[in-house]
């Protein structure tokens, strides 16, 4: 599994995951009440605290995306993209269950006009993607282990 | 792993955050400012401020005309046909048009259909698009006022217009809002907000706009109504 852990590979990961958080920010960051209308969709959020997430998630998202990209607080920005992508799953999950049919808002966030099972094929490609992606940051999880452990092993 | 050290990373990266989340809010345009805090109440949308004049004893309500001309708060009333409860959910087959737009202090919005909606752009009645400004631009129903949910002046759009209708019976007249019909929710957020503020006679156009391009009504685009 030493590939797993190879610097080409996890400078690849790291980058690739970065401008995917920075792509999803940047539509967020330009339109705050459309973001602000799809958290009201997932009907999972309180009124009082949609506006705020709506404001500040997206600056996580690219603040960490560029974290990612500039190889800066890796470790940290890594973890909070885990924690997002975990929350993003479970909302999407619950609304899938719920069979509340509603459009992501991750990286579009303008109401697409599709229908019904549409969305609820989306959600389940988005379940699917946001898993894909979480498999990255456990590569980037696990490489960080490798390089960590390395030196103890040498020693 | 440095426990203390991840922490004081994170912590800065969400404080940073906030600060630029903050910072580009106070510079946004109109359009795409949100307000920091949203309402805490119930069936209130995420928007800047509970409107301010609160919904009091609802007055006697003053019927509005049911046919022909321009409405006015002084018409005689029309025949008393009950409107249908908001909570139906009309179809193809049941579906009546309804003859009369009474004003309803029970509820807060009556959803109606196609040919009534029709009717009621007929009579000049005041329509709101309840969708994006920048949506509303591409195209609304002529005469409708933007009137988006999720943008920050809804509040201070929504006075405008209490202040513009203070007399009781002009807040008896019937005003339609629509948005993008199908499950969009903005049409009847709006809703319930004027009957907050003792609009008695909202109508929410529950097929909205899509509907009423595919009916080949008249569109006008750009900002003005």
């Amino acid at each position: 599994m030493k590939w797993l852990a190879h610097p080409w590979l996890t400078i690849r990961v790291q980058i690739a995951l970065g401008v995917i958080f920075v792509a999803a920010a940047l539509p967020k960051i330009v339109d705050p009440p459309s973001f602000a209308h799809m958290i009201y969709n997932y009907k999972l959020v309180p009124w009082s605290a949609i506006n705020l997430m709506a404001l500040v998630m997206p600056w996580i998202e690219l603040l960490c995306g560029l974290a990612l990209i500039l190889g800066i607080w890796t470790g940290t920005a890594r973890t909070i993209i885990a924690a997002l992508l975990l929350a993003f799953v479970a909302a999407i999950s619950i609304n899938l269950l719920r069979g509340n049919a509603i459009d992501c808002g991750c990286f579009d966030v303008t109401a697409a006009g599709k229908t019904t099972e549409e969305r609820l094929a989306d959600m389940r490609l988005v379940i699917l993607r946001d898993a894909g992606m979480l498999l990255m940051v456990a590569q980037l999880w696990y490489a960080s282990r490798s390089a960590g452990s390395q030196p103890a092993r040498a020693a | 792993m440095n426990w203390k050290k991840h922490f004081l990373e994170a912590a800065t990266l969400i404080v940073a955050a906030v600060v630029c989340a903050l910072v580009s809010n106070a510079v946004a345009s109109r359009e795409r400012k949100l307000a920091v805090v949203s309402p805490t109440s119930g069936g209130q949308p995420p928007t800047a401020v509970r409107p301010t004049p609160q919904r009091q004893t609802p007055q006697p309500p003053t019927p509005a005309p049911d046919s022909g001309g321009p409405l006015s708060s002084t018409q005689a009333p029309p025949a008393t046909v009950k409107p249908e409860p908001a909570t139906k959910k009309p179809t193809t087959e049941n579906r009546q048009p309804t003859t009369a737009f009474n004003p309803h202090p029970d509820k807060p919005y009556i959803e109606i259909h196609g040919d009534d909606v029709a009717a009621l752009h007929k009579k000049g009645v005041l329509f709101l698009d309840a969708r994006r400004t920048s949506v509303y631009e591409q195209g609304h129903i002529p005469g409708a006022r933007p009137f988006s949910v999720w943008e920050s002046d809804i509040d201070e759009k929504v006075n405008k217009l209490f202040a513009e209708r203070s007399d009781p019976r002009d807040q008896n007249l019937p005003i339609v809002i629509y948005c993008s019909g199908g499950d969009c929710e903005d049409s009847h957020m709006l809703a319930q907000k004027l009957w907050g503020i003792q609009f008695n006679n909202v109508y929410v156009y529950k097929d909205g706009f899509p509907d009423w391009q595919k009916r080949g009504q008249p569109v006008h685009t750009g900002p003005n109504p």
